[in-house]
């Protein structure tokens, strides 16, 4: 504390004695946080909007199959509606929502065009819990309950089908009994999602969706999310356990596009934290030597005084840390200036066919988070003070006399 | 009188390229406490070196060097450097001062060093400032004081923790005559009145005029030790 107080006050006006190089150096530092920052923000946006398109759409965050189902979603393969311990493991605490469905291949039929499909057997109120579809439609109304015998279809699916709302499709599936089962429905209901989304999923009620394939009270899938952020692994082991002779399986597996994107993310803004790291460190090793060189004489007279080498290396060491810091703090101001205006959210409603084949929704959230931020400020901080301590030492290791000596 | 530096065949050799340069070649010498004595001799004779050494501020090449009984020899740096911040005060030539520190800054930064509390390092930096004749500019960067002053103010900085020596190198070398003049009688006062010890290598007549012994060098070694004929 003491020698902090004693040295502080020099390395602050220290940095001020050559405005020039500081600002050059203050230049590199924010514009490498600045980068580093705005890289990450953008890789979470699009991670997190391709995870949220999955997942909201119908995965949730982990499903239970019969098995075999995922190779081939055959009505023969479904399962009981939960009950027993499979019920109360989803309706435990570990468990946030949950919803169970039938869905099964099928083609959609209009007067004019036939389409494949697939038909989805909901209880709209459960689904609410882990999907975003029925809070997307863009005419008419969503399901009303697991009895409702309308169908709400794609608006992309309804054009490509030339029907409309209030109009009737009809859908057929292979039944459990192995007959094909079709049924018409009335169109109630037009949602907006991505273009494959629309084309591919027609929801129904759980109950007409049974009824048409004959299975009874059986299901197709149990689609759940857990509670917490950290709690994918416990409620995952939970529902295994109550469900031994299911397919239970994270969207990790499940979608394991928006997985490879979010673990990308990562990697790529790491490898970015390096380059930009290198280039940082070239330029605050650079600035710093300069400036301990030009001092020479300063340090040798300071320890000619009395001061030992070891308060030499702490005074330059200080002096990157309050240059290093101040940069890294106007870094982070830029980077919230830049993601500020995109807090609402940033439409990639231009680039919609290219952002869908990446997997990504149309909006991206880009958002500073409090944690990578402090992470990646506190690496450039640390490293760049470690980067000037090269300096510093060679500040402090020529005898006084020798310094003292230099031009 | 109690020898506060003591030099035992003291010899520097410096090194250039495949070249020894002897600066020092055997220097023997007792400096007692409380003198006021000067140290001359062509340039290149030795003077900066052994002052250098007396200081702590480069090792010799042989020989033995004792600051107040304390051998120096094996001292760490950290060691040397407590040494030069309790027994010793310095003044050199030029660029003495840090230039980012006022006049009563440079002098209690060395207070500071020492651990002295804020209030009573304040007080004695305006003390000492006002006895080498600069109260009221305690709040000037060195930029913004005359060479004098600044030399001034160095002599208030290597006298305000008491140290038991005072070593200057050629402190009127960039001082005009009056500015000289007043820095040597300055030294000369707070030696009585202090009892600190000076030791100033210079070739500065004026300054060798007020000095009550006078060493001279040729050559890294001692040629003259004496008493001066009419000390000031």
């Amino acid at each position: 504390m003491g020698a902090l107080s004693l040295l502080a006050p020099i390395a602050w006006r220290n940095l001020w004695r050559n405005p020039r190089r500081t600002f050059i150096t203050l230049a590199v530092v924010a514009t490498g946080v600045w980068s580093i920052l705005s890289f990450d923000v953008m890789f979470r946006a699009i991670a997190d909007g391709s995870r949220e398109a999955a997942l909201r759409l119908l995965t949730g965050e982990a499903q239970v199959h019969a098995l075999g189902y995922l190779d081939d979603p055959d009505i023969s393969r479904r399962l009981p509606a939960p009950s027993g311990a499979l019920l109360a493991s989803l309706n435990g605490p570990m468990v946030a929502g949950w919803a169970a469905r039938v869905r099964v291949p099928a083609v959609g039929q209009s007067e004019y065009r036939t389409r494949a499909v697939t038909l989805v057997g909901v209880d709209p109120t459960a689904e609410r819990e882990v999907s975003d579809v029925p809070t997307e439609i863009g005419a008419g109304r969503y399901l009303l309950g697991p009895g409702d015998a309308g169908v709400v279809i794609g608006r992309d699916l309804a054009a490509r089908l030339k029907t409309r709302l209030g109009k009737r499709i009809i859908v057929m599936a292979q039944a459990a009994d192995g007959h094909l089962a079709e049924t018409g429905f009335v169109i109630v209901g037009l949602y907006d999602n991505t273009q494959g989304a629309e084309d591919e999923f027609v929801f129904t009620g759980l109950t007409p969706a049974q009824s048409m394939l004959g299975v009874g009270a059986d299901i197709s899938e149990i689609s759940f999310d857990a509670a917490g952020t950290a709690g994918l692994d416990r409620a995952l082991a939970s529902v295994k356990q109550a469900a031994p002779g299911a397919d239970v399986q994270s969207w990790m597996t499940l979608v394991p596009l928006a997985y490879t994107i979010e673990s990308f993310s990562q990697t790529y803004t790491a490898i970015w934290l390096a380059i930009m790291f290198v280039l940082m460190a070239i330029g605050i090793v650079n600035t710093q030597l300069m400036a301990v060189f030009e001092r020479t004489r300063e340090f040798g007279l300071l320890q000619a005084l009395g001061m030992r080498p070891g308060l030499v290396v702490l005074l330059v060491s200080m002096e990157s840390a309050l240059l290093i810091g101040l940069g890294v703090v106007v870094g982070i101001g830029l980077a919230l200036a830049t993601v500020a205006p995109f807090t609402h959210g940033l439409d990639l409603g231009f680039l919609a066919a290219g952002a869908e084949l990446a997997g990504v929704g149309r909006v991206l959230y880009p958002r500073l988070d409090l944690h990578d931020t402090v992470t990646y400020s506190l690496i450039v901080w640390g490293l760049g003070i470690v980067a000037a301590l090269w300096p510093a030492q060679a500040a402090a290791k020529a005898s006084p006399a020798a310094a003292m000596a230099q031009a | 009188m109690n020898a506060i530096i003591q030099c035992r065949g003291v010899e520097k050799i410096y090194r250039q390229g495949a070249v020894d340069v002897p600066a020092l070649r055997g220097v023997d010498l007792e400096i007692g406490a409380g003198e006021f004595a000067t140290l001359s001799g062509p340039s290149g004779s030795g003077k900066t070196t052994l002052l250098s050494l007396i200081g702590g501020l480069d090792r010799p090449t042989a020989g033995e060097i004792a600051v107040d009984g304390a051998p120096m020899g094996p001292m760490s740096a950290n060691q040397l450097a407590d040494l030069r911040l309790h027994k010793i005060g310095f003044v050199f030539q030029t660029y003495s001062l840090v230039p980012v520190l006022s006049a009563a800054e440079n002098v209690e930064f060395i207070l500071q060093l020492l651990g002295q509390p804020k209030a009573e390092r304040a007080a004695r930096a305006k003390r000492v400032l006002g006895e080498v004749g600069l109260a009221g500019l305690e709040d000037r960067r060195p930029a913004r004081l005359s060479g004098g002053q600044q030399q001034r103010v160095a002599v208030a900085r290597a006298l305000a923790p008491k140290p038991a020596i005072v070593l200057a190198d050629e402190p009127t070398a960039n001082l005009d005559s009056q500015n000289a003049e007043e820095l040597i009688a300055l030294m000369a006062r707070l030696n009585a009145a202090s009892g600190v010890t000076f030791l100033i290598a210079t070739h500065d007549s004026r300054v060798i005029a007020h000095s009550r012994r006078q060493i001279e060098m040729i050559d890294g070694k001692i040629t003259r030790d004496e008493p001066a004929l009419a000390p000031a």
